[in-house]
């Protein structure tokens, strides 16, 4: 057995690149979040406030923002995980010469740069777009369908990006569940529909969750994507902090969003985390 | 032996290399990306490197994103000199980044119009632009003469305004709010005439030149734009013109910011006296389709068709960069929960 000092050892250059490069400068925004700006002249020196985090609640724009962000975490998250089960099943433990092909499949888009896949999609989804195009020839529509700039263009565009995540995650999990207890439900008189319920399912539940997570995280804060397929209009936390910070100069404002979305994202990990140990039976 | 020689050799060889780069000093220009990069390297860059010895690196990005960096390394910049709009250059001089503008170590200082420098000198007018109306005359038959024009009926979906978050959004705003009795204090008149324009408009288009695709496909008829976008259009075959609207343009001023606590203040005088030199200004005109501020330079007759100059320019509006640097985040926050919403 490791002792503890050997553990610490081990982790302690993760450990102290995490405090250099990440702690110590988010914390260093945390003044900044309670600081005041005054447009045009820039940030008032000695004064605090604490309207940057509560116009966070008071101001329905911002609210809008924040659902909005959180449904497309949910939601991609969810679609990525019913898609990537199948696939991750058929690579875990479909056919041997299949596996390496298939993983390849999944890998290969992460192989591009994230701007040309956000790209790629803005030339499918466009008014003019592959897809309008083919369907307004085919006559199944008369005028353009709204792909871009709204809810089903990111939800389309992340959902391609993250779906990786969770499937490599998936598969690991799938293949680390032991054959010989689904053998033994198997024989004790389950059926195949039933083993894969009370079994496999929740024994892959650490894959389904750290995937899950991942792709959540991975979500709410993507910003490249949101602001190519969302265009200036439809915004999500990432793209607005980002305006916030780069073109309003309001850094205060940005901040407080910023910790806002940090808060929701460790809390919502925490809360699944919790839940999906008590279903598994981890607990 | 041999071998160990040809090492040596190159060990020389590199070595030398890299001394000459540490001796040649290089000074860091921050630059709008896209053509006027590419100006920017023709007109100001050759010229000061050639005169100078020292080398050029471009840093690119756009003006707010400049005078987010200009604060983050307050006092030890890591640009010597900066291309950036002179709202921003208000703001940044507001927030004491910018170092004053000495003129008299400016051989060219006098040839600049006097309206170029900016409050205490701290930053200069480099060149100028507008926001006007740009057409392609193959679907716009009658010349537009107002900003209203692009509310016509005949253009319906087959135009674009520009998001606020670029100059041309916030201008034609600006513009359409006087147009409706509205004022810089008050902007009610402009949100609520831009509403509609904003929901029918093919794209709020974020980058200028998005624009290109969309004018070359026939997808936009019209768009406020700017001239020297167009210009550059037009040399490559775009089908479009200019329009300059009865209630004025609203001008733009490229400016030059010398940043606070830049080490290399001799070498970015020599530039800004290259960018407000005749020469300079002259070449950056021709190339990019843009007004000079110095009063030597002559523009050529095509230029003037393009380029807000005589009675354009007078019309033109030119709004206090120091109410714009105060406002323009109330009026993005109004934009997006009232506009783009």
């Amino acid at each position: 057995m490791m002792s503890r000092r050997q553990g610490l050892l081990l982790v302690a250059p993760l450990l102290l690149v995490l405090a250099g490069f990440f702690l110590v400068p988010v914390l260093m925004l945390l003044p900044t979040s309670f600081g005041v700006y005054e447009p045009g002249a820039g940030l008032v020196k000695g004064a605090w406030s604490l309207k940057n985090y509560t116009q966070i609640v008071t101001d329905d724009y911002y609210r809008e923002v924040i659902w909005r962000t959180l449904g497309l975490g949910f939601s991609v998250t969810l679609i990525c995980l019913l898609l990537g089960y199948p696939l991750a099943y058929l690579i875990a433990r479909g056919p041997e010469r299949w596996r390496v092909p298939l993983i390849l499949l999944v890998i290969f888009p992460m192989l591009l740069n994230l701007v040309v896949r956000s790209f790629g999609w803005i030339a499918l989804l466009a008014n003019r777009g592959l897809i309008n195009n083919l369907l307004m020839q085919l006559g199944l529509i008369a005028a353009p369908v709204k792909l871009l700039f709204n809810f089903v263009g990111l939800f389309i565009g992340l959902t391609h990006i993250y779906l990786p995540f969770m499937v490599l995650m998936l598969v690991a999990a799938i293949r680390n569940v032991p054959r010989d207890v689904e053998s033994a439900a198997a024989t004790l008189g389950s059926s195949r529909a039933h083993v894969f319920m009370a079994v496999t399912l929740p024994l892959s539940a650490p894959g389904i969750l750290a995937g899950s997570i991942l792709v959540f995280v991975l979500t709410i804060s993507a910003l490249v994507t949101p602001r190519m397929l969302g265009g200036p209009t439809y915004q999500v936390m990432a793209t607005l902090i980002y305006d916030e910070y780069m073109q309003l100069l309001d850094w205060p404002s940005g901040s407080a969003l910023s910790f806002a979305l940090t808060f929701m994202a460790v809390a919502i990990i925490w809360l699944s985390s919790r839940l999906t140990r008590r279903w598994a039976g981890m607990a | 032996m041999r071998q160990m020689l040809r090492h040596a050799t190159a060990a020389a060889v590199l070595g030398a290399a890299l001394t000459s780069t540490a001796q040649a000093e290089e000074l860091v220009v921050g630059a709008f990306g896209g053509s006027f990069a590419d100006n920017v390297k023709a007109c100001h860059v050759a010229a000061f490197e050639k005169a100078t010895g020292a080398t050029v690196s471009l840093k690119l990005g756009n003006s707010s994103q400049f005078a987010a960096a200009l604060r983050a390394t307050a006092g030890k910049p890591d640009m010597d000199i900066v291309y950036i709009d002179n709202s921003l250059a208000a703001q940044t001089a507001n927030e004491k980044l910018n170092d004053k503008i000495d003129r008299a170590k400016l051989k060219n200082a006098t040839d600049v119009i006097p309206t170029a420098w900016g409050k205490d000198d701290a930053y200069v007018v480099a060149m100028v632009s507008a926001t006007t109306l740009v057409y392609n005359p193959k679907l716009v038959k009658a010349t537009p003469t107002s900003w209203l024009d692009l509310a016509d009926p005949a253009y319906a979906g087959k135009y674009a305004i520009g998001d606020i978050s670029g100059t041309s959004g916030l201008q034609f705003l600006l513009a359409l709010n006087k147009l409706k009795g509205g004022t810089l204090d008050n902007i009610d008149p402009g949100i609520e005439a831009i509403k509609p324009i904003a929901k029918g408009s093919a794209v709020l288009y974020t980058q200028a030149d998005q624009l290109l695709s969309l004018f070359e496909r026939g997808e936009i008829a019209i768009a406020p734009w700017y001239p020297d976008r167009a210009g550059v259009a037009m040399d490559k075959g775009l089908s479009l013109a200019v329009a300059y609207p009865k209630e004025g343009a609203v001008g733009i001023l490229p400016a030059v910011v010398l940043p606070k606590g830049s080490t290399k203040t001799e070498l970015a005088y020599k530039f800004l006296d290259q960018v407000l030199s005749a020469e300079g200004q002259g070449c950056f005109s021709e190339r990019a389709y843009i007004g000079a501020v110095n009063t030597k330079v002559k523009l050529s007759d095509k230029l003037k068709s393009i380029v807000p100059n005589g009675e354009s320019l007078e019309k033109a509006w030119f709004i206090d960069p120091d109410v714009i640097a105060k406002n323009s985040a109330t009026w993005t926050r109004r934009w997006q929960r009232e506009v783009a919403r």
